[in-house]
């Protein structure tokens, strides 16, 4: 029988070390679990890449001397060489209503143009609005519902009802 | 006669969830210990404090980022990362950590009958 301070070579030493390696390795399955978590959420990355973009803005911005970050993303390029203005001005036509619209100004458009009309309204105004509208145009069928054989395939210009048809007709529809 | 008499005798067929088990070995009945009495629990935590104290953790975790941003961070595996770590991990444990669990081991092993 060996001695108790027989190095490593002792029965019960070697039992010793194999609960230590025991514990290690779950406390590595431990770090590679997390470090495999991280790298497919992309956890770690994030702070990485993020830092490098602050430095490479602002890196830029230092090579652009004065004037605040407003007007300079204005003559900021990106990365097809391309300046855009601050505000989008291309001009299309508003495919609820049919009137010509600024691209920088469809979102406010559309809040009247297919929601409010006049004033705002909600949705149990809107359908009482349709109950009046269907008896005195005489059709029920609008110009948008998708199941009709309406022949009258022309936007109505009258921007408000219209709208609000649609929105519900669509819905509405079996 | 004899022949069917020993058929009759014959001992049935052992079902498998009735074998016996085979007798652990040591090894294995430390193990049982250590969870039953809740040491390797606590020993567990010890070791944990301690590689984060002494910077192993961040080392191994480094070690990962650095495999996962060569191999592409969707490519990888638990199991990968595992074989990345162990080695280095194994080696890298610092002789006083180590040789404080393995006292802690060796007096619970001695304390405790087996």
């Amino acid at each position: 029988m060996s001695a108790l301070n027989d190095g490593s070579s002792s029965p019960r030493s070697q039992h010793a070390s194999r609960c230590f390696e025991d514990l290690l390795e779950s406390i590595v399955v431990d770090v590679a679990s997390e470090c495999h978590r991280i790298a497919r959420l992309g956890l770690d990355r994030n702070l990485e890449d993020e830092e490098e973009e602050l430095r490479l803005s602002a890196q830029a911005r230092v090579a652009d001397p004065g004037s605040s970050g407003e007007s300079n993303s204005k003559n900021v390029v990106d990365i097809f060489g391309q300046t855009h203005p601050a505000i989008a001005g291309d001009t299309f036509n508003c495919m609820n209503c049919g009137r010509p619209v600024t691209a920088g100004r469809f979102a406010p458009h559309l809040e009247k143009c297919m929601g409010k009309g006049r004033k705002a309204r909600t949705k149990a105004t809107r359908s009482s609005t349709i109950a009046r509208n269907r008896h005195s145009r005489g059709s029920p069928v609008t110009v948008y519902a998708p199941y009709s054989n309406a022949t009258n395939s022309n936007r109505i210009p009258n921007g408000t009802t219209a709208g609000e048809e649609y929105t519900d007709y669509t819905f509405e529809e079996p | 006669m004899n022949n069917r008499r020993a058929s009759i005798n014959r001992p049935p067929t052992p079902d498998p969830d009735e074998e016996p088990e085979k007798e652990l070995t040591l090894q294995e009945m430390i193990n049982i210990k250590l969870i039953e009495s809740g040491e390797k629990e606590k020993l567990m935590e010890l070791l944990r404090e301690r590689l984060i104290e002494c910077g192993w953790r961040d080392e191994m975790k480094a070690l990962c980022r650095a495999y996962a941003r060569k191999k592409g961070r969707n490519n990888v595996t638990v199991d990968d990362l595992v074989h990345v770590i162990t080695p280095k991990g194994r080696a890298s444990v610092p002789d006083s950590v180590k040789a404080e669990l393995l006292q802690r081991i060796r007096s619970f092993l001695i304390s405790v009958p087996l």
